[in-house]
């Protein structure tokens, strides 16, 4: 990727325009059209599938930007499935946005169907991508054999949907493809969550210079300086994270990934928690969007299995075994 | 071993040299330096001089200075990888970091070419102990508020005034003392940095002892000393620029091995818990939560060193950023070393010396853990920098 002649900030101005346009358009098919026609759907897919063919670092600042803009789509479960999919038609059709995809994050179909849930959007899409028992992966079309139902969601903007699968079939994942899709998923997810606080950041550190009490803007007290410091070593936390475990030097990768993920995910939250909290009354109303940020990590952290994932911390603990032998994938 | 340097081959940039770090370690640390096995004595001062002199011939040590100084001319990344080796063994703080990370980058970015010769071969040899001579009863945080004053004289520089919390002062040879030229109200103009002998008439240290129950720091008066000009680093006004310098240094990459330290003595307290029936329950099932966080907070912390090594290696200045390694550093060890605290809290009384030796080892972390949301800036003074300096917030001035 070396002689590539753009750096992943690159996309950082042309995914930020791409997000406000996503903002105001009229609805999901709009959204990932707009996103489509930037490339920014299939920029990890192969060119031969129509993508740009990029290393996961690219995916990063546009992720970034699409947190900390509020975007309404599943862009990040779009990425991943038409970079999984390599090679199959439906890739194609992800990627340039002619298909709508989401992924069923949590739980597992057996060979006969069953449910499963936590797929955003996925009420409003084509295709969910669900899990199953046996480690592998298939793409289900919404009404030939499987529904959706929009489900309660903390999340605003992405709303989540329960999947039921009663006839399994639409192209499918291997072990090895879903193992890889999902250490993605963690460096992705950690990606919007950085987005998502920094601009979370960025509206408590604006709100405190201009808001004025006891004759000061707020940022004048050092409480509320540290309260803000604090936020910014979270978010600087998340970003340096996200960094190393895709820097080539990263003895570590799987653990790196895992823990930025687990990580961010508390971050993230702290740092939306305390913005609101930077804001006083105003931080608890509806319009001031900071609720929206946590939320969205909140659900990130569901999706991401950011609990469950701290019992995979602690059986490596346990386990006595270092690091580095964890086997790499992806 | 017949073959004393570790490093044999003068490795590129891009093959890791940890592997060599990794067998030269395990091959050589005494038993008697080992932090995880109980210990019936402390080393002595010479014993650990003996220790790093040897880490230093076996290139381990001073990776990153040029060659003509003792060095090994080697890059930052292979100094990380070293760095993470030297983490992961369980072994003992250096008696002269001062020396080998803070005294000699200055003494390389302003001495005078024999200043260089002269001190930064000792400092890796173990013949000079360095110690920093910032801090006085008045002048803490706010440094730039020091009191000790240096006048120029015929025979050059006449000292007088007083140091505190000066580590390892005792023990050392060498003192970087930063003193003013000028008066108070100079702030950082005018601070002027000496390597001072520490065996000089007129320099009296005296040992505070910690809460830690060591003597590690010290109070160090200064009374008519005469210093040589030849001792001065730098110019006489250069003091500040290059102190913050140091500071800097000392945030951001002093101790690089501390995440793979700090890891080392969690895997210790889990594998020895595991290991007995008596509290394998602990690890894995009363704290086998907090346990994980504070293995993802080590990751984060491996993220925040290692992405500072390389924007450093793609010729960044470190500046304020400094900051963030050092507070995230600071906290999550002093929370792991609470819990680890908790944990050996409730080992029984029969307990077996595996047992005796973690508890003995998390007790120590715990006191000395103290200490390090006060030293290199205090957590509120590095709050107050990410405000001011990273953030830029309107001070409302
Ligand atoms: C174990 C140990 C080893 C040390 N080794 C050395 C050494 O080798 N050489 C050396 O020169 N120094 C050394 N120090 C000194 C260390 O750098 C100082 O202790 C530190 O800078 C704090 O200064 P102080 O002790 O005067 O505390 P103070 O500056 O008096 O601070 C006391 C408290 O007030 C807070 N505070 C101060 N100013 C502000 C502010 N503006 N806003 C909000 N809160 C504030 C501090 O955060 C702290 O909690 C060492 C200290 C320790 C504990």
């Amino acid at each position: 990727m070396s002689d590539l002649d753009f750096s992943p900030e690159d996309f950082s101005d042309t995914a930020r325009a791409v997000m406000e346009a996503c903002a105001t358009a009229a609805d999901l098919p709009a959204r990932i059209a707009l996103l489509a026609e930037a490339g920014l759907t299939g920029i990890l897919a192969p060119e031969d599938d129509g993508g740009m063919g990029l290393a996961l670092d690219y995916a990063v600042p546009v992720l970034r930007e699409a947190g900390a803009g509020f975007l309404a789509a599943p862009l990040l479960e779009t990425m991943l499935l038409a970079r999984a999919f390599a090679g199959q038609d439906v890739a194609a059709e992800i990627a340039g946005g002619k298909t709508l995809a989401t992924i069923a994050w949590v739980g597992e179909i057996s060979g006969q169907g069953g449910v499963v849930g936590r797929a955003p959007l996925g009420a409003e899409v084509a295709s969910v991508l669900v899990f199953r028992t046996d480690g592998t992966a298939v793409l289900v079309t919404l009404g030939d054999g499987a529904e959706a139902q929009a489900d309660d969601s903390l999340d605003l903007e992405r709303p989540e949907a329960t999947i039921t699968v009663k006839d399994v079939n639409g192209p499918t994942l291997d072990a090895t493809q879903v193992k890889a899709l999902l250490h993605a998923a963690q460096i992705l997810r950690s990606a919007l969550i950085l987005g998502a606080s920094e601009d979370a950041l960025k509206r408590a550190a604006d709100y405190a210079q201009e808001r004025v009490q006891f004759g000061k803007p707020l940022s004048a007290y050092q409480a509320v300086q540290h309260h803000l410091a604090r936020q910014c070593l979270a978010v600087e936390t998340i970003r340096n994270s996200i960094a190393r475990s895709l820097s080539a030097h990263c003895e570590t990768p799987v653990a790196a990934a895992r823990a930025t993920f687990v990580g961010s995910c508390d971050l993230g939250a702290f740092v939306a928690e305390n913005a609101i909290q930077v804001h006083g009354g105003m931080g608890f109303t509806w319009d001031v969007p900071l609720h929206r940020h946590l939320r969205f990590a909140r659900t990130l952290a569901a999706q991401g299995k950011a609990a469950e994932l701290k019992e995979d911390v602690m059986q490596q603990l346990l386990s006595g075994q270092d690091k580095e032998k964890e086997p790499a994938h992806g | 071993m017949t073959q004393t340097s570790a490093l044999a081959v003068a490795p590129s940039e891009t093959r890791s040299v940890g592997p060599q770090a990794r067998a030269w370690l395990d091959a050589n640390l005494p038993d008697a330096l080992r932090e995880d096995m109980l210990q019936d004595n402390k080393p002595t001062v010479a014993d650990l001089c003996d220790w790093e002199a040897r880490l230093h011939k076996a290139g381990l040590v001073g990776s990153t200075w040029p060659e003509a100084y003792g060095g090994r001319g080697l890059g930052l990344r292979a100094h990380l990888d070293i760095s993470r080796e030297i983490g992961r063994t369980p072994m003992p703080e250096s008696v002269n970091s001062i020396g080998k990370e803070l005294a000699g980058p200055i003494i390389m970015a302003v001495g005078r070419e024999d200043q260089k010769l002269d001190y930064l071969p000792a400092i890796l040899e173990m013949r000079d102990i360095w110690c920093q001579g910032f801090s006085e009863p008045n002048a803490g945080s706010d440094l730039a508020g020091l009191r000790t004053k240096a006048e120029k004289t015929a025979d050059g520089w006449v000292v007088n005034g007083q140091k505190i919390w000066t580590s390892g002062a005792s023990k050392s040879s060498r003192c970087l003392l930063l003193a003013r030229t000028g008066s108070v109200e100079d702030r950082h103009r005018g601070l002027v940095l000496f390597a001072l002998r520490t065996d000089t008439p007129g320099v009296d240290i005296r040992e505070i002892q910690s809460i830690d129950g060591e003597r590690s720091f010290c109070e160090v008066f200064f009374n008519n000393v005469v210093i040589p000009e030849e001792d001065m680093l730098g110019s006489p006004d250069e003091g500040w620029a290059a102190a913050t310098r140091v500071l800097s240094i000392e945030r951001a990459t002093n101790r690089m091995h501390r995440s793979w330290r700090f890891e080392n003595q969690l895997n210790h307290l889990v594998s020895a818990c595991a290991a007995n029936p008596a509290t394998r329950k602990l690890v894995e099932v009363d704290y086998a939560r907090q346990l994980a966080d504070v293995s993802v907070n080590i990751d984060l912390l491996k993220g925040h060193v290692e992405t500072l090594v390389g924007s450093l290696i793609d010729g960044n200045e470190i500046g304020p950023r400094g900051s963030l390694p050092k507070l995230f550093w600071s906290e999550a060890h002093q929370n792991f070393a609470t819990l680890a605290l908790e944990i050996v809290s409730r080992f029984p009384p029969d307990m077996s010396d595996p047992l005796r030796a973690v508890r003995r080892r998390m007790e120590d972390i715990y006191m000395k853990a103290r200490a390090e949301t006060i030293y290199a800036g205090t957590t509120e003074i590095q709050l107050g920098i990410i405000a001011k300096r990273i953030l830029k917030l309107n001070q409302g001035k």
